[in-house]
């Protein structure tokens, strides 16, 4: 039964994948007459399109770069001042843009930088320049959490020898931590520049005409504004192109980051370095990620907030969203729990190969874009419905399989354990089922099945991505509302919108997190 | 000459629910040059704290660490003339057996000819020489654990720390291994503390014996007396022939 229930999420997820595929090609015709193929010559030689693809790779790379890079040092400043003053509080701050949806972040960044922010940057911020900074906000806390870790994997005696035999900062970098390091960089950096490259709210709102425009932008501006499905088409194909490129590079390197790293760094065995230094990286990090969250919240304040909280609008976009994020959460655990159930089957009876196959298909939907997928799904589902009728299903949907990485990740490993450690034992007590999945499994892995809910509900409740391809007025959730009012000018409400989006996710995220995990053990403990 | 006077240090348990309960240790012994002093005693009797105190990783409430006389209790890890020999990862993996010895004589690694030449007798000594281009990835167990001696060697300090230094290794290899640091630690005078778990080891590598209990030496004295015929009760515990 196990089984049959992973192959038949194994089915689902192929025919997800490969029918808006299927109709993107069928759509393209690129194959086909030779007028279609003289057509399709010229777009690839379209100065647009290769600017497209120029932008795509240099706002990818550039904020690639700067997130780690910058990052790097901020992580090493957290590593090597283990007693530095809520230390963990800020860690957690840095956790916050994981759920903290892109388009709230982007009013954020706009409220700092804008033309009436503090540090006001002009019409410089829309184009690469606050690509880069929005960017930096949410990659920058991610290299720094994915990164920190490794200071933890250096053995004990590496840093005791070192200190015996009197090295110096540098050489303690240098032989010790950058050796370390660069085991786990380019894994994250990969993954961070895959999440640039398919960023969408951020390019779409403060990306500035033809100039700054992704692959992901100009699809979505094929199909919404020049009503070309042809030449949305070929885009969504380039783009599947690039990710599966990545995705290729991505898979040889066997250390894939966690979701949810350790991040207690052992200061008693690695010895702080110049605290000065590290104050200012850790101090500048903080500003950086907390001004636009902070000024934010200040706008919103300051803003219409009963207007905005009698607006009808506001409660039926914030019900949508809510519906939208627990019905996608509800389809990823779901479908990931039985995909890693087989996948952990197999597992214990040895067929490896097998299990790898099962949990990498949960995780090869990240490959193909959701925007491709959306793509598809509207070329195909507009000759046979009127899709903005259908806009919220498709939206759920997509939002639901787009959640299974996450899943995959975070129960995955768990689930695996889990198996390893108590098949056997509910064999020989003919535990199966039901019985077995009340009795054992959900109380055992409570824990991490909250965890992915939780972050698989925030995301998708925060997505502006699907819903701006298939949404209307009717239908509009609230990243969408929040985007429309931002393109009315409306800025005042549009922060309102924000903040209520951004306590929404972390309310919903907080309560799906402690109702389905419950309380850790530790907590437990002490209580 | 090693000794260490009334070193006193409490033990904090920082586990939960003080599973272990704090200890207080004390330790009197001493080591002559070109000696070498076995340490054995149960697991958590304070053997590896010993060698961290004197290495300084660990700071004592009070008491004296003398080497050739002179007090060394204060000063900081670099400075103390001591070097440490672990169980596992002495080697870092990413540079090659020559250049492992060489950042014990200068973590700079800008080696002048004599400096260059003290690496390779080193790595003469411990039977090495052809392997000097290898990573630590691309040894045994027990060549590894030769490298970290060629590099003891080349920091030319008067005291030899070893933490359980055959803990990986097969009983060939042990025997092997012993037999380099009774040679090494005799030609180059240096004062060793020899921490074990196998009776063996101990018996092998030196003639004097110490027997750590609950943080102090319970008992210091002729390693065949000791383990053969042993006279205190924790000691036959130990051993298992009680």
């Amino acid at each position: 039964m196990k089984l049959k229930l992973g192959y038949l999420v194994l089915l689902l997820l192929m025919a997800f994948i490969t029918v808006p595929l299927a109709s993107l090609f069928f759509a393209s015709d690129i194959l086909g007459s030779q007028t279609n193929q003289e057509s399709s010559l010229a777009f690839w030689n379209d100065a647009y399109l290769r600017r497209v693809i120029y932008f795509s790779l240099l706002q990818g790379t550039l904020s690639t770069v700067l997130s780690v890079g910058i990052g790097l040092f901020v992580a090493r400043a957290f590593a090597r001042y283990g007693d530095f003053p809520f230390r963990s509080v800020i860690l957690s701050l840095f956790g916050l843009p994981l759920v903290v949806p892109a388009i709230v972040a982007v009013l954020g960044i706009v409220s700092v930088y804008g033309s009436q922010g503090w540090l006001p940057l002009g019409s410089d911020l829309y184009g690469l320049t606050g690509i880069l900074l929005a960017h930096l906000f949410f990659n920058l806390p991610l290299a720094v959490r994915l990164l920190l870790p490794t200071w933890n994997n250096v053995p004990q005696q590496h840093w005791r020898i070192s200190s015996q035999l009197g090295m110096n900062n540098w050489q303690q970098w240098k032989h010790i931590e950058w050796p370390a390091l660069r085991e786990s960089l380019p894994s994250v950096a990969v993954l961070i520049f895959m999440l640039c490259l398919t960023s969408f709210a951020v390019v779409l709102t403060l990306g500035g005409g033809p100039k700054s425009t992704t692959l992901e932008v100009a699809i979505y501006q094929s199909l919404r504004f020049d009503f070309d499905p042809e030449q949305a088409v070929v885009l969504a194909l380039l783009q599947l192109a690039l990710s599966i490129t990545i995705a290729l590079i991505a898979s040889r390197f066997s250390h894939l980051p966690d979701v949810e790293p350790n991040l207690n760094i052992r200061s008693s065995i690695i010895p702080t370095s110049n605290k000065m230094i590290s104050f200012m990286f850790i101090a500048s990090a903080v500003i950086f990620v907390g001004t636009p969250l902070l000024s934010m919240i200040i706008d919103a304040a300051r803003g219409p907030v009963i207007e905005v909280l009698n607006d009808a609008s506001l409660w039926r976009a914030a019900g949508f969203s809510i519906l939208i994020g627990l019905c996608a959460a509800t389809i990823a655990v779901t479908l990931g729990w039985f995909l890693l159930s087989a996948s952990a089957h197999k597992a214990y009876t040895g067929n490896i190969r097998m299990a790898q196959f099962l949990e990498l298909s949960g995780s090869v939907v990240y490959v193909v874009p959701p925007l491709v997928i959306g793509t598809g799904l509207f070329i195909l589902l507009s000759k046979l419905v009127n899709v903005f009728e259908w806009a919220i299903l498709i939206v759920i949907l997509i939002n639901g399989i787009m959640g299974l990485p996450f899943v995959i990740r975070t129960l995955g490993p768990a689930m695996r354990q889990h198996t390893q450690r108590y098949q056997c034992l509910c064999e020989s007590l003919e535990l199966s089922g039901w019985q077995r999945f009340k009795q054992i499994d959900l109380p055992l892995l409570r824990k991490p099945l909250g965890l992915s809910a939780a972050l698989v509900t925030a995301l998708a409740m925060g997505d502006l991505g699907v819903i701006a391809l298939f949404g209307s007025p009717e239908t509009a959730t609230l990243p969408l509302l929040l985007y429309q009012r931002l393109g009315a000018y409306q800025i005042p409400q549009a922060a309102v919108i924000a903040v209520f989006l951004l306590a929404s996710c972390l309310l919903s995220f907080w309560l799906i997190e402690r109702g389905i995990g419950g309380k850790s053990s530790d907590e437990k403990e002490s209580a | 000459m090693l000794t260490i006077k009334a070193l006193k240090f409490t033990y904090h348990d920082t586990t939960k629910n003080k599973k272990y309960g704090d200890m207080e240790m004390c330790f009197n012994l001493n080591v002559k040059a070109g000696e070498i002093l076995s340490i054995v005693g149960s697991s958590g009797s304070g053997k590896t704290t010993l060698l961290n105190l004197i290495a300084g990783f660990n700071k004592p409430s009070s008491g004296e660490i003398l080497i050739n006389g002179k007090d060394i209790s204060g000063l900081s890890v670099a400075k103390r003339p001591v070097t440490t020999v672990f169980q596992a990862h002495n080697l870092f993996p990413h540079l090659d057996v020559f250049t492992n010895i060489a950042i014990g004589i200068k973590p700079s690694l800008k080696l002048n000819t004599d400096e260059k030449e003290q690496v390779y007798q080193a790595l003469e000594s411990v039977g090495l020489e052809n392997l000097s281009t290898r990573l630590p990835r691309q040894l045994s167990g027990g060549q590894q654990q030769r490298v970290a001696l060629a590099r003891a060697l080349v920091r030319r300090q008067g005291v030899l720390l070893l933490d359980e230094p055959l803990a990986a290794l097969g009983p060939a290899m042990r025997n092997e291994i012993i037999s380099l640091i009774k040679k090494l630690v005799a030609d180059k005078k240096m004062a060793a503390l020899f921490v074990s778990h196998q009776p063996s080891d101990a018996l092998l590598a030196s003639k004097r014996c110490a027997f750590i209990h609950q943080g102090s030496v319970l008992d210091l004295s002729d390693s065949e007396t000791m383990l053969n015929n042993p006279n205190h009760p924790e000691i036959k515990d130990y051993l298992g022939t009680l």
